[in-house]
């Protein structure tokens, strides 16, 4: 099967750029940039997308470089394969310290506030995030939409679980979304009838099943609410086998690699165990993927290396004029021109804590005063233990099932829902395993030779970790702010975060740690859970003590409402105050109940395009407006 | 490169000891010659040198007795105060390509190595790494296995 091709970016120098007046100008090429990109270049628009980071091409090689620098990293964290960038530099985990009260730490480039460190980060490069995450694809529950109402927590969208799914169906489409359709209506979850995914289920690991068979029918009670366990496959954006019953019958064709020359590669996902940092193969869904295709129209100039510096407003009217950015031509040197983006529609698709460094260092924080508040992500607690019997370790994806029968209850009027995934990396994420399991035979149980092999397995092998995504709500003391101390190389504002646990938040940490007890007494494993004191993530509570770490999920920091009172965007993400401009992604989302946010803000994505083709159709005569 | 065959195979003999893999099998990744420069690039030939001579006796003496080999080999090598953490670091080295700082109290009684510090080798030292075939699976990010093997029991080898 062939895969996308296509010859080299269509790439632009800012002066041309600066001299163009586009129809949608896009700040960033991640993947809510590039479905809008898409959507509207396929349909006669032309589109500028501005990227702050190095638009390497898309290209077999340019992929390559990534993953020799993953190889030969020492650090295999979740941005390791991700060059250091002066000019557009992004969060790493491994810069997070713990806080002293009262002292921001601004080591990092995210300056922390605190009260809690916060060890999330994002991708600046063409592709986004996307690069990095890991892929699962769930859909929001029916009553995460409506936390308000139905349980007088968080918020309230604008729109419904109902008025999203048709583009939850375009997003599962376009990420190449493998599960099997009779496992995911759940909790309210509704699909079309005859509706299937377009690839069958990931198969589910040796050890998923292993857990399965000693805990499915498993009943837990919480505030008098009766809970079965399901072990159930978790939807995946990374290519299965396509179900020929997809779209009426027609079928899918997966989408493998991004190159300019045919290559047959990632149609299918080979097991590497490495969705995050860095799928090698390409079978896990990136936004270069939808990216080759808006380019391919040839109505999409992408300028890397451009990073959008301020939002100019016309004070008359409210509207954007144009963006500033600043083109660098060296990552190496901050020496660069500032050029002006012009359109007539205005995206911001950075991110959420990049759209609102950008409207805050433009002294736009609405008026609802809501810009850059509201930030959330999604905590996880982990909890790690021995199986009683060899079930493998690092092997298949990151992860294949989960545990979501928490998701959704009555429970949620006092604590947090939650979800659970069963990690096939063993305890990588909470310990460092396997090296720290290597190290510690080697240099404290003194074993060498077979004897160390033989622990290895023993000690890796038999490894189960919980990882417990809890539910976060909006709270405006969570925040994304900017400070005239804190500037990047190129003098751009970074962003300053403060970031807390509400006792909503942590009854539900509490309680995923006594489940995934009773979970471990069930299946007979052997607890290794500890917290360390001295971690920058530990938070106390009600006697015990926790880990937390971030879920790189950001959101809430431009939220969507019903009015410019209560938000800072409508439904269809378009600015209250500046009726040319969308701030898209996961900042509009008001609440983000226990899914993972790229497959709901890829909706949003295709719901908001439609929107601004809307409005371009309204007015086929040339933008004028914007060259005021 | 190294000017000293023998040398060198007295390094295979060493590392195949400490790792549990066959010579054989170490040759197979690929990387002895360049684990052998790098040890010798950071440590200095001497050490090496000293390293192997003292391995090189403890052969002799044990000959196919392997109690008495791991017994000499913890006495002589792993317990030795200038030798041992070079020891473990190179079964380290081995099993995951990454060169780790030797220890502070090293450092303190036998001075400061320039090169001394953590680097993985190169990108295919983490690919070769002997951890993975250890456990019965592949490098993350490498060596796929292909689609659904997942699902089947681990295969192990047994040692």
């Amino acid at each position: 099967m062939s895969n996308t091709t296509l010859g080299k970016p269509h790439r632009s120098d800012p002066a041309d750029v600066s001299s163009s007046i586009y129809d949608v100008v896009i700040v960033g090429a991640g993947v809510s940039g590039a479905i809008i990109a898409n959507e509207l270049s396929q349909t006669g628009f032309r589109v500028l997308i501005l990227e702050a980071g190095p638009g390497h091409d898309l290209t077999i090689p340019g992929y390559e470089q990534y993953l020799s620098r993953f190889y030969a990293s020492a650090s295999k964290d979740n941005n390791a394969p991700y060059p250091r960038n002066r000019n557009a530099p992004m969060p790493r985990s491994t810069d997070v310290r713990r806080l002293q009260p009262g002292e921001p730490d601004a080591s990092g480039y995210i300056v922390q506030n605190g009260p809690l460190a916060l060890d999330s980060t994002y991708t600046r490069v063409v592709g986004g995030t996307t690069m990095h995450w890991e892929g699962k694809a769930l859909r929001m529950l029916p009553e995460d939409f409506e936390m308000r109402t139905r349980f007088g927590r968080g918020l309230d969208w604008p729109i419904s679980y109902e008025q999203l799914a048709p583009y939850y169906r375009k997003a599962e489409f376009e990420l190449g979304v493998s599960a099997d359709v009779e496992d995911q209506a759940y909790h309210g979850i509704r699909f079309d009838p005859g509706y299937v995914y377009p690839m069958r289920g990931i198969p589910a690991s040796y050890l998923d099943k292993t857990v399965a068979r000693g805990l499915n029918g498993a009943e837990v009670t919480l505030r008098g609410e009766k809970f079965a366990l399901t072990v159930r496959g978790t939807p995946q954006a990374r290519n299965g086998v396509p179900n020929p019953r997809y779209d009426g019958g027609k079928g899918y064709v997966p989408v493998g690699a991004v190159s300019v020359e045919q290559v047959e590669q990632g149609e299918r996902c080979q097991g590497n165990n490495n969705c995050v940092p860095i799928c090698p193969v390409q079978a896990k869904y990136h936004a270069g993927k939808t990216l080759v295709k808006a380019l391919a129209t040839g109505r999409v100039k992408l300028l890397p290396q451009a990073v959008a510096s301020k939002v100019v407003i016309d004070p008359g009217n409210g509207r954007v004029r144009h963006i500033e950015f600043k083109a660098y031509s060296d990552p190496g040197s901050t020496e660069h021109a500032t050029g002006i983006a012009r359109g007539r529609v205005f995206v911001l698709a950075a991110n959420a804590v990049e759209n609102a460094r950008l409207m805050l260092a433009s002294d736009l924080p609405g008026t609802s005063n809501l810009v850059g508040r509201n930030l959330m992500d999604h905590p996880f607690l982990l909890t790690w233990g021995l199986m009683p019997e060899i079930t493998g370790t690092l092997r298949g994806t990151q992860s294949t099932s989960g545990i979501q029968d928490l998701r959704g209850g009555a429970f949620r009027r006092h604590q947090a829902a939650f979800a659970v995934s069963i990690h096939n990396d063993g305890w990588s994420w909470a310990t460092g395993s396997p090296y720290s399991v290597l190290a510690d035979i080697v240099d404290r149980q003194n074993q060498f030779g077979a004897a160390l092999r033989r622990r290895l397995v023993d000690q890796v092998s038999r490894q189960l970790q919980l990882a417990f995504m809890v539910e976060l709500l909006p709270d405006q003391n969570n925040r994304v702010t900017v400070d005239a101390r804190y500037t990047d190389p190129l003098g751009n504002l970074r962003p300053v975060i403060s970031y807390g646990l509400s006792d909503y938040t942590l009854d539900g940490i509490a309680y995923s740690r006594r489940l995934s007890r009773l979970i471990f007494q069930r299946l007979g494993v052997e607890d290794h859970t500890t917290y360390d004191p001295l971690d920058y993530a530990y938070v106390s509570y009600k006697g015990e003590g926790y880990t937390v770490r971030g879920g790189n999920h950001w959101a809430g920091t431009h939220i969507m409402g019903t009015s410019a009172k209560d938000s800072v965007v409508d439904g269809a993400q378009r600015s209250w105050d500046h009726e040319n401009l969308y701030l898209v992604g996961a900042g509009s989302m008001p609440t983000t109940g226990t899914s993972n946010t790229t497959l709901t803000l890829s909706a949003l994505s295709f719901l908001t395009a439609e929107r601004i083709r809307g409005e371009l159709d309204q007015d086929r005569s040339p933008a004028t407006i914007a060259a005021a | 490169m190294h000017a000293d065959q023998a040398e060198f195979q007295d390094f295979l003999s060493l590392s195949s000891v400490v790792t549990g893999f066959t010579a054989f099998q170490l040759q197979g990744t690929g990387q002895a010659e360049s684990y052998f420069s790098t040890l010798i690039d950071i440590l200095g030939e001497a050490t090496v040198a000293a390293l192997l001579q003292v391995f090189r006796r403890v052969q002799r003496e044990t000959g196919e007795d392997a109690a008495a080999l791991d017994r000499l080999l913890r006495a002589a090598i792993f317990s030795d105060e200038k030798l041992g953490p070079i020891a473990r670091n190179l079964i380290k080295l081995w099993y995951v390509g990454t060169w780790y700082p030797l220890p502070a109290a090293w450092r303190e009684a036998f001075g400061e190595l320039e090169k001394d510090t953590t680097f993985v080798v190169s990108p295919a030292a983490y690919t070769e790494g002997l951890l993975w075939p250890a456990i019965g699976a592949n490098p993350a990010g490498a060596k796929g296995p292909g689609y659904g093997t997942w699902s089947a029991p681990p295969r192990i080898p047994e040692v």
